[in-house]
């Protein structure tokens, strides 16, 4: 009984990792640039399909593909930054917000071409038998994935935090006109933002498209997690995210073992509409990235 | 010349189905229709700055609800339209109450969650919906009874004209009126059209019903004219087919939704030659409409057809007489009085246990370094920030801890210091916005255009103008208000003010960025607007003004009143004096 539970805290955990990620990435972008990604599910599907590609059809090294898929999917977010959103800056907010719905549009349109829509399975290099910790059992692969979003959440916190461009970010973060006044490149911190949270997005889909299926739409149901992921967390809180992410992944987990596996994908907008009824203002504080 | 145009599109839609048009392409032109009431329903509430991104869960709650009531209790469809339309409308209102409060993303993606659990809800609760197989077998319109079914694709053509009539109508009509100027003020300036007396939640509120209701009218449609439903009316597909709709259409035009749902129901179906590449293209189509024609088709037509940027009416006669009735023959008590007011940030008193009374008639100025209270007390007597503790008065009713526009409404008003006017419309329309509260005529005689609601209209428009003229901007009618100098900006915003015809008027910082010359101009305003009864509040650095034209100052400092009097008993007052660094500046200044 107490070790299904854990089971289930477990696997939620590892998924909420992954949530997290996601939700980091979405909630940079917005927290900076005033732009809600519709297409971050997208980013998260490339970062599966690069991998995928890399891995299981051209045959480089697990890691190396890993690698390259997220500098991949950085690179894209970089492009579409600098042709499409930096000339959509001075809109008002539904545009950019339109221009990335279309954009996800193509996108999945694309990997449709590409790929065709069949589901894949990404054949990774770890053993299939679970890792068995007393009654809890884990797959290796997953375990990876769990550690692997928890590296990438820390150095994306070092990140923001210590370096320079980090410095940068918060600087615009705070207020865009006097982080220029003082010098800061605000062209190249949007770009090196949406890129990021683009990276970060692909990176959890390779994690996640290693345990599950890879397939051209399985973004949008990881969108709309990142959706809720952010609004539970704040938009542009960098540890409302990562609460709200794993949050997300262990309450979808046990409303999926204990409720209803079919209402699994509802749970996070349950829960914001709980929020909202025992905090009609809004949820939490608009305040930010950690200082 | 307009009127040849609506009688000529009108001809043409009505026998349209007369000139041999193909089936198909009377089914496309329905289709358009249908997403016509649902992106009408959706520029409805953009208007006021709110993107429903779920919009597409009340087309389907509509469509089940009809469907269902159909199926399982053989009601006539005739009833349950209806039914659907106000039951959406319903939870819409429901929805509503829990997220109008929410502005910008925040409202986006939580209307995108609505609709994704409504989706797993319409796919999960099997027994009621038959999940992802499907409700079939619903039997399609009716006129009451079996004999009167709509059978050919013409007669839900007339049915989808009559409906899409009716929409156009209603939403030109909301859009063309006060309310379209409300909501258009919610999403420029929403401070500012609170504190000119509007609502933002109820005028959101009445957005979001309207366009839920329509989606339920078009839910029901649906429900009967395809007479199958499925859970994939729910997806967020078809919520960005009605944003695209709405946005290349041209939002916030009455005439952009339609125009919208024509040209992207027909694109796809020209795209079908493309076949695979076919939704490839769609999205290359839907990006490039974004980034070059963000304003929509009606919007670059209208430049086109008429050569210029769509411009405002020109002005009408200046009319001067614009006596405050709300101000005349109330003698007696103070008009607006502060007792013990405390608002603490944290453990800092920005005001602390403030008194003070402003009598009918009288100029008084609340003066003090930065940082001493001023504005938190301003906000707190309209209702923009919760006091602590205290109570504020005004015409002898406590008005502690009403909402701003309630404030607004029984004549206290106050003019913004940096955001007083609303930047994109004209100054006229910005004044005439203000006059809401002033409004007698019910939604209904506003919808149907009743003599009573243009005889209103054509007042408001007399006094709105009457304003700019008293201001001396009578000339500047139809220049957007971001067109105007920082003076004349003041000056608008000092007409925003007064159009609601306060009792009481409460002016932050009115001469900051003036001239002399301005300043001058504006203290003439002010004392005549005195003389015709208003009381006047002000906070103002400006000393020469303040010295020159206040019967009494009360002075601020750390948010505790330390002198009330005056000006001559304030400029030898030594706490004053004290309180300014010691320095002469205020005698000086004088």
């Amino acid at each position: 009984m107490l070790a299904e539970l854990i089971q289930h805290i477990v696997n939620g955990l590892i998924v909420g990792g992954g949530y997290a990620l996601m939700g980091i990435g979405l909630t940079l972008i917005f927290g900076i640039m005033r732009v809600v990604n519709f297409a971050h599910g997208e980013f998260f599907m490339m970062g599966a399909f690069f991998l995928f590609t890399l891995f299981s059809l051209w045959g480089l090294n697990f890691f190396v593909a890993s690698v390259l898929s997220v500098l991949g999917v950085g690179l894209v977010g970089a492009v579409v930054e600098r042709l499409i959103l930096r000339r959509l800056r001075q809109a008002p907010i539904e545009i950019p917000m339109l221009a990335t719905v279309a954009l996800s549009v193509i996108i999945q349109n694309a990997a449709i071409l590409i790929w065709d829509p069949s589901p894949k399975t990404i054949k990774h290099v770890f053993s299939p038998l679970p890792l068995t910790l007393g009654p809890i059992h884990v797959v290796s692969i997953r375990i990876f994935a769990g550690l692997v979003a928890v590296a990438l959440i820390m150095g994306s916190h070092l990140l923001i935090q210590k370096t320079r461009i980090g410095r940068a970010m918060r600087a615009t973060f705070q207020d865009t006109d006097m982080a220029r006044l003082a010098g800061v490149d605000v062209d190249k911190v949007y770009m090196f933002t949406f890129a990021f949270g683009a990276a970060l997005a692909g990176a959890s889909g390779a994690l996640l498209g290693a345990v599950f299926w890879v397939y051209p739409a399985m973004g949008d149901l990881a969108a709309l997690k990142s959706f809720a992921v952010v609004i539970m967390g704040g938009l542009g809180n960098f540890l409302g995210a990562i609460v709200g992410g794993l949050l997300l992944g262990v309450s979808e987990s046990l409303g999926a073992g204990y409720i209803s596996s079919g209402y699994k994908d509802a749970i996070g907008f349950v829960l914001i509409i709980l929020l909202l009824l025992w905090r009609p203002q809004g949820l939490f504080g608009k305040k930010v990235l950690p200082r | 010349m307009r009127r040849t145009w609506v009688v000529v599109i009108g001809a043409v839609v009505l026998v349209l189905p007369f000139l041999g048009v193909d089936d198909y392409y009377l089914h496309l032109l329905i289709m358009a229709g249908l997403f016509y009431l649902l992106a009408a329903g959706m520029n409805l509430l953009l208007a006021a700055g709110q993107l429903n991104l779920g919009h597409t869960a009340f087309f389907g709650i509509g469509a089940y609800t009809s469907g269902l009531l159909a199926v399982h209790y053989g009601i006539s469809p005739l009833w349950t339209l209806p039914t659907a339309a106000v039951f959406t409308g319903f939870i819409g209102y429901l929805l509503g109450r829990l997220t109008l409060k929410l502005r910008g993303a925040y409202f986006v993606l939580v209307t995108v969650g609505f609709a994704e659990v409504i989706r797993l809800v319409a796919t999960n609760w099997m027994d009621l919906t038959q999940g992802p197989m499907g409700l079939a077998g619903i039997p399609p319109f009716n006129l009451g009874t079996e004999r009167w079914t709509l059978v050919s694709k013409r007669d839900y053509y007339y049915l989808m004209v009559v409906l899409a009539g009716a929409t156009l109508f209603l939403t030109a009509r909301l859009l063309g009126s006060r309310v379209g100027r409300a909501l258009a003020a919610i999403q420029s300036n929403e401070s500012l059209a609170e504190s000119s007396g509007i609502s933002a939640y109820s005028h959101t509120m009445l957005a979001m019903i309207v366009s839920c209701v329509l989606a339920g009218v078009a839910g029901g449609f649906y429900a009967h004219y395809i007479t199958f439903l499925s859970p994939e009316l729910f997806g967020f597909q078809n919520t960005v087919t009605m944003a695209v709709m709405v946005v290349a259409g041209g939002q916030g035009m009455v005439l952009g939704p339609a125009v919208g749902s024509l040209v992207f129901t027909f694109v796809p179906e020209l795209l079908r030659m493309a076949a695979f590449y076919r939704m490839l293209l769609y999205g290359i189509i839907l990006l490039l409409v974004v980034m070059y024609m963000p304003r929509g088709l009606v919007y670059y037509l209208r430049v086109m057809l008429r050569g210029r940027v769509p411009g405002s009416p020109t002005s009408t006669p200046a009319d001067r007489s614009f006596v405050s009735e709300a101000a005349l023959g109330r003698g007696g008590a103070a008009a607006l009085g502060m007792r013990g007011v405390t608002v603490r940030f944290g453990g800092l008193a920005a005001v602390d246990g403030l008194s003070l009374d402003l009598g009918r008639g009288e100029i008084l100025a609340l003066i003090g370094p930065n940082g001493a209270g001023k504005s938190t007390a301003f906000n707190v007597v309209t209702g923009f920030q919760p006091a602590d503790a205290g109570r504020v008065e005004f015409d002898g009713a406590d008005i502690t801890g009403l909402p701003a526009y309630r404030i607004a409404e029984r004549g206290l008003v106050r003019m913004f210091q940096r955001t007083s006017v609303f930047p994109e419309a004209p100054a006229l329309d910005n004044v005439l916005t203000a006059c809401h509260r002033l409004a007698r005529t019910s939604l209904w005689e506003l919808v149907f255009l009743t003599g009573a609601y243009r005889e209103e209209e054509r007042r408001h428009r007399e006094r709105a103008q009457g304003m700019l003229s008293f201001v001396g901007l009578g000339g500047k009618a139809g220049e957007p208000a971001k067109n105007l100098s920082c003076g004349e900006q003041r000056l608008l915003g000092l007409a925003i003010a007064l159009a609601p015809d306060p009792s009481v008027l409460l002016l932050d910082e009115p001469a900051a960025g003036l001239n002399a010359v301005e300043t001058e101009q504006l203290m003439r305003l002010i004392e005549e607007i005195r003389g015709r009864g208003l009381s006047v509040l002000l906070v103002e650095h400006d000393m020469k003004l303040v010295m020159g034209m206040c019967d009494r100052v009360v002075v601020l400092n750390y948010g505790v009143k330390i002198a009330e009097g005056t000006p001559a008993e304030i400029q030898r007052h030594p706490e004053v004096i004290r309180a300014y660094l010691g320095s002469g500046e205020i005698l000086a200044d004088a």
